[in-house]
């Protein structure tokens, strides 16, 4: 009897963790529009309003929390601030000279236009509702969906830099897939000086951002800006408009450019702690939500 | 446990208020530089009054709805949560539960368990990333802040289970009867 109910068990742990195992193989072999992909986002569809009631009823609560975490913080941050206001005043003064020599020079070479990263559209605020707990998952559930005029690999912008891309769409809401996550690859540029890279995340740590693959023999300092450069080459074009600012330089030693090609960036968006971000849509697009239910739920 | 249709939905009930609080409130915490994550401790709690076989399925099922809920790699916190739920469950079948105390060090244990587990299918899977060290920082700081948030749900969940838990049946049923002749 012992015996029966021992095996029996064992039948049952060994069926539990095959399926487990047959869950990751099937989903890792099956397309974005394979039957489990579209069972998850039907699960989204479904807890997706649960989630952001769940975060409405909460908000007083994880805002306390946030506080206490904010008051114990905010000496150390108000120093560190003080200190990029008197860089960051030098760097305006730099900044506007270059920008009227450029709208000087663009006038004299008849280049029309502005090299603006929100020509040809406009935003999309939507509040963050959920998020993943992992370190291995640095994804973001919206309340804002294909509704809303979003679409899979829109670029999404959080607090004063690149945050992410959408990478899932339901009707009323979506998942954002932030540069902090390792299936993440922007490519990149350091300005002013334009070297090239691709901006990869370090799992377990939002706060560090690589800049990587930068051209030999090409010198990145500490406190230079990261933007994406926006490749627009008929093979590969690049999901994110040129331009958008990205983080900052916070360590670029002469050995570890030498030797594996790469610094250390910091976003400018505080990725850990997003309320709400800015979905960059097509301009004239956002409110109607049939071209987007097309692309997102392909 | 007995499992009568009532209590497999209270079960199911806490598993998905487990999910919803999860996503709707401790995932948007910052302890330590680390995001809370409170499942395995719902899962553990829960195993440790159902039972291994149970608790394993209730590991799976949990896992399931989180990797759904998140759109994320089906199956993998299915099988850490699985391998948690067991081991839980498992424990209870064979050793005594003297006190409080017993609970909580099995939530914080099998939190590093079921976190480091993900992250070793993580790691093997699908992972052409730099890993910082952090991640070892991150399972530290979530089975200790696991450990805090063990007291109350252990409490509620039996609570919740009450009608269903064999031990606390006979218990009671004794103080009835034994009532009269202690007065």
């Amino acid at each position: 009897m012992y015996r029966r109910q021992v095996r029996r068990r064992r039948v049952a742990l060994a069926l539990l963790v095959a399926a487990s195992l047959a869950l990751l193989s099937t989903y890792f072999g099956e397309s974005a529009g394979g039957f489990l992909h579209t069972l998850q986002r039907g699960a989204l569809v479904v807890l997706g309003p649960l989630e952001e009631g769940a975060n409405r009823a909460f908000k007083p609560a994880s805002d306390l929390i946030g506080w206490v975490d904010d008051t114990f913080e905010a000496k150390g941050r108000n120093q560190r601030l003080e200190r990029e206001v008197a860089e960051l005043r030098g760097r305006l003064a730099a900044a506007e000279t270059a920008t009227s020599e450029n709208t000087e020079l663009r006038a004299l070479a008849g280049i029309a236009g502005a090299s603006d990263f929100m020509q040809g559209r406009e935003r999309v605020t939507a509040r963050v509702i959920g998020r993943s707990p992992s370190v291995w998952y640095s994804t973001v559930t919206i309340d804002k969906g294909s509704s809303a005029g979003l679409a899979v690999d829109q670029p999404v912008l959080g607090g004063g830099g690149l945050a992410g891309r959408v990478s899932t769409v339901t009707r009323g809401t979506a998942q954002i897939t932030l540069i902090t996550d390792h299936t993440s690859a922007v490519s990149a540029q350091v300005v002013p000086t334009g070297v090239g890279g691709v901006v990869r995340a370090a799992v377990g740590d939002p706060d560090d951002l690589l800049l990587d693959f930068i051209e030999k023999g090409r010198r990145v300092r500490k406190g230079q800006t990261v933007v994406t450069s926006g490749t627009r080459s008929e093979a590969l074009e690049s999901l994110f408009p040129r331009g958008v600012p990205i983080g900052k330089v916070v360590e670029a030693t002469i050995e570890e450019q030498e030797t594996y090609q790469r610094v250390h960036v910091e976003p400018f968006a505080g990725l850990r702690d997003l309320d709400f971000v800015q979905v960059l849509v097509p301009a004239g697009s956002g409110g109607r939500g049939a071209r987007a239910d097309r692309e997102g739920e392909s | 446990m007995i499992f009568a249709p009532q209590v497999i939905v209270r079960l199911a009930a806490i598993v998905l208020v487990a999910v919803i609080v999860q996503l709707g409130f401790f995932s948007h915490l910052e302890i330590a530089g680390t995001v809370p994550d409170v499942v395995p401790v719902f899962v553990v709690c829960l195993a440790l009054l159902a039972g291994s076989l149970p608790g394993a399925a209730i590991g799976f099922a949990t896992g399931l709805l989180v990797d759904s809920a998140l759109i994320q790699t089906l199956g993998a916190s299915s099988l850490a949560l699985l391998g948690a739920g067991y081991l839980a469950g498992r424990y209870r079948e064979l050793f005594e539960i003297p006190s409080v105390l017993v609970p909580l060090g099995l939530c914080g244990s099998l939190t590093a368990f079921a976190v480091g587990g993900f992250a070793l299918i993580q790691f093997t899977l699908e992972v052409d990333a730099a890993v910082s060290a952090l991640v070892l920082r991150d399972i530290l700081v979530k089975s200790a802040v696991n450990v805090v948030v063990a007291a109350p749900v252990w409490f509620a969940v039996r609570r919740a289970l009450r009608p269903a838990l064999i031990e606390d049946r006979p218990l009671r049923r004794r103080d009835r009867t034994l009532a009269p002749l202690r007065a």
